[in-house]
């Protein structure tokens, strides 16, 4: 391959191999820019993230080596160096692990009837009141998105939304149990460390734990939805039945759900909900834990896929099928990707024009971060951004050593709540508008942030004051 | 990574249809017959003595040959009278009740006029007939092929069973409609016909068995003198039902009639109240 360095090195910039010029870092930032637009344009274009993260890999791959750029050679792994392809050391696996064990987990789990059974207890227990159904799935959307994902948590209380809503004569006001639902995967998405993507890659950077993330995120949680409900009951007029005749057919209508529909065994169903609750009590304490501690979070959920697959051994490969391959391939590329943008001085230069905002301090500049990494987040995938920005601070060496920087938190309430700016902002918004347009409702990409304005405004505000103030 | 219409097919197939019970009220019966005076109040007698199970203060009203001429006239008649059921029997005024391919016209019409449920009995004249007639209503069968959230034919026939009986709730799936869908899907490659056969053949069944549960739930629990038991399966539905009548040794036949989408009976219904001819039919 010609050796194309000599030729670009004109000024320099360092990077972690020696000098890079200028040019070089520069048309690698295009690359990166190019990127970002084609994660936003996914729709326009026709493809899959995991084919233009990849291309993009691809491409900066050649790139780099050409410019001497990426480190080959041996890797080193407890002190022996090991023959590894340059393009599989820079993917977090652990970050990849976390995605692909929680997702097999929940997938069989779901099986086992768990998440139907309380979806349906719920929309019981809402007595078919509009106002009552809309507190309860507004909740229940941020708990699931927060114990689940975003994108299960839409697709469980969406899906039981239109069915429960259409059951009722509601079909109305399904536009806007939706929307809000979709809006509130995104604030629920904020509750835990494993609860949403950006909240992984920022919180295992930072090295913030599982009880601390929470707990420094709940109290926001809280009020956010709160307000969220309150705004979206006022906005989509969605009121209590005041007639008693009305109240009454409304509860003998969703009394005919039978929760235990889905329970195709009593003994799964148990074990599905044993095996959350324990899911849950050890990836939160995995930081204390003996032994896991050395393992980490994402031996901890393939650990427990592994385990639930137990039950569907003979045909564990339907499972393998229903996996997000898709995401966990854009996971592989956009870390390629960075890792080269890294080498090539890229990461350095947003660093560097992200400093002039850190310089500003915790206050004016966390606020600033908080808020730019919203707008960013509303029109391209949050999760190059948390990668980049995470990387970035980490790399700073006051940010970097601190897990509890009101920086980390910035980057991590902005990501999450940029999405729910536009339909395109998050993956689950995304959901709440495909179950939208399913069940033949209108809302078009400006519909969608006219309605949704609102709402983000409020949740961003509240988050900057939030961040500023208590973390 | 679960799916829209994975979550979405499983709450929809936890969203029950429950039975309402609802007490049928007959307080008025027209008889109709086309015989002379004295045939005509055997007639009447004999379909009181099958009907034990209404009550004794049930006004019966006796409509002879004079009474009605004409497919109109009949049915002023209904209008004036006003009843809550109808008994009569197929091909009034009409000797084609030897062949069995019509009902008449006067029943016909009145079947699908009135929405007055209308008790077909066989033919006086007939040879199998006026034998075949049981004393009293024993076992009542409810026959559809679509029995899920069919309250009124549930409630009809959960009236018309006398105490101590057994009241069967039957549905029955297409087996020739089944078999026509799998060999289509088994030319779609995209879809796994072992799977879908399946799927589609126990959900077909599970709807109208949760169905026929919730009607047992709700019938104990307003403490008729009743039992309720349930079949539903697969056929060839004419040949099924025939079959089914005759294994359950069938007193009274209970059957939808009107259809929203034709001015017609009913196909199945038709078919099935012309072939069964000794039987008592309660056409609804």
């Amino acid at each position: 391959m010609p050796d194309f360095t000599p030729l670009l090195m004109t000024e320099t910039a360092p990077g972690p191999h020696g000098e890079v010029s200028t040019a070089v870092t520069l048309g690698f930032a295009a690359l990166l820019v190019g990127l970002i637009a084609c994660l936003a344009l996914e729709e326009k274009l026709h493809a899959r993230k995991s084919v233009i993260a990849g291309l993009f890999a691809a491409v900066c791959l050649v790139l780099g080596d050409a410019f001497h750029l990426i480190p080959l050679g041996q890797v080193m792994v407890g002190g022996h160096g090991i023959d590894m392809p340059v393009y599989i050391p820079p993917i977090d696996w652990n970050v990849i692990a976390i995605i692909l064990g929680s997702s097999l987990f929940v997938d069989i789990t779901s099986r086992s009837g768990l998440f139907t059974w309380v979806a349906i207890r719920l929309t019981k227990a809402s007595r078919g009141d509009p106002l009552r159904l809309l507190t309860l799935y507004g909740v229940m959307t941020v708990v699931f998105s927060a114990v689940l994902n975003n994108v299960t948590a839409m697709i469980i209380v969406g899906s039981l939304t239109a069915v429960s809503l259409e059951k009722l004569g509601r079909r109305d006001k399904l536009l806007g149990f939706l929307l809000v639902e979709g809006l509130l995967t995104n604030v629920g998405g904020l509750l835990t460390l494993i609860s949403s993507v950006p909240n992984i890659i920022v919180g295992t950077t930072a090295g913030i734990t599982f009880v601390r993330f929470f707990l420094a995120a709940c109290p926001y949680v809280a009020v956010a939805t709160v307000v969220t409900l309150w705004l979206g009951a006022r906005l989509f007029g969605i009121r209590r039945l005041k007639d008693a005749g009305q109240r009454d057919e409304a509860r003998d209508l969703v009394a005919s759900f039978d929760e235990r529909d889905g329970i195709e065994s009593q003994g799964f169903f148990w074990f599905g909900t044993a095996m959350l609750v324990l899911f849950i009590t050890v990836i939160a304490t995995t930081p204390v834990l003996p032994v896991i501690q050395d393992l980490g979070m994402g031996y901890v959920a393939l650990a427990f896929g592994a385990l639930m697959l137990v039950r569907f051994r003979a045909t564990a490969e339907k499972f393998y099928q229903a996996l997000d391959w898709d995401l966990l391939g854009f996971f592989c590329g956009l870390f390629v990707v960075i890792n080269v943008m890294e080498h090539a001085g890229v990461l350095a230069l947003i660093g560097h024009g992200l400093s002039v905002v850190i310089d500003l301090g915790p206050t004016t500049g966390s606020g600033l971060v908080l808020v730019s990494s919203s707008v960013a987040s509303s029109v391209t995938d949050n999760i190059p951004l948390a990668a980049m920005l995470a990387k970035i601070l980490a790399a700073d060496p006051v940010i970097g050593s601190d897990p509890g920087s009101s920086f980390w938190w910035a980057v991590v309430f902005g990501a999450n709540l940029g999405g729910n700016i536009t339909p395109i902002g998050s993956a689950s918004t995304l959901v709440a508008v495909t179950i939208i347009h399913k069940h033949d409702l209108t809302l078009t990409f400006g519909g969608f942030v006219a309605k949704a304005m609102p709402f983000a405004v409020l949740q961003i505000v509240l988050a900057v004051v939030y961040v500023l103030v208590f973390l | 990574m679960p799916n829209v219409d994975q979550f979405e097919s499983a709450f929809r197939a936890a969203a029950k249809e429950v039975f309402s019970y609802k007490a049928v009220e007959i307080r008025k019966v027209l008889v109709v017959t086309d015989l002379e005076a004295g045939k005509a109040e055997a007639f009447s007698e004999r379909a009181k003595r099958f009907l034990e199970v209404l009550d004794d203060s049930t006004q019966w009203t006796l409509a002879s040959r004079d009474t009605f001429d004409t497919v109109g006239g009949l049915l002023d008649l209904v209008e004036q009278e006003a009843p809550d059921l109808i008994c009569s029997y197929r091909n009034l005024r009409s000797r084609a009740w030897r062949w069995p391919y019509s009902l008449g016209v006067h029943l016909d019409v009145l079947t699908q006029v009135t929405p007055i449920p209308v008790m077909v009995f066989p033919h006086p004249r007939s040879d199998t007939g006026a034998g075949r007639v049981s004393e009293g209503t024993r076992v009542v069968m409810a026959l559809t092929d679509h029995l899920t959230g069919d309250a009124r034919l549930v409630n009809h026939a959960a009236r018309y069973t006398g105490k101590d009986g057994v009241l069967i709730l039957a549905h029955v799936e297409d087996q020739v409609v089944f078999d026509h869908y799998i060999e289509t899907i088994s030319k779609i490659p995209s879809i796994d016909t072992d799977s879908a056969r399946e799927a589609l053949f126990q959900q077909l069944l599970k709807e109208p068995k949760d169905y026929i549960l919730s009607c047992r739930e709700v019938l104990e629990g307003q403490n008729l003198p009743l039992r309720t038991d349930a079949v539903v399966t697969f056929g060839h539905r004419l040949r099924e039902y025939r079959r089914l009548v005759e294994a359950h040794n069938v007193d009274l036949l209970v059957m939808n009639t009107k259809d929203e989408d034709q001015l017609a009976m009913h196909g199945l219904a038709y078919a099935l109240a012309v072939e069964i001819r000794t039987l008592p039919l309660l056409l609804l």
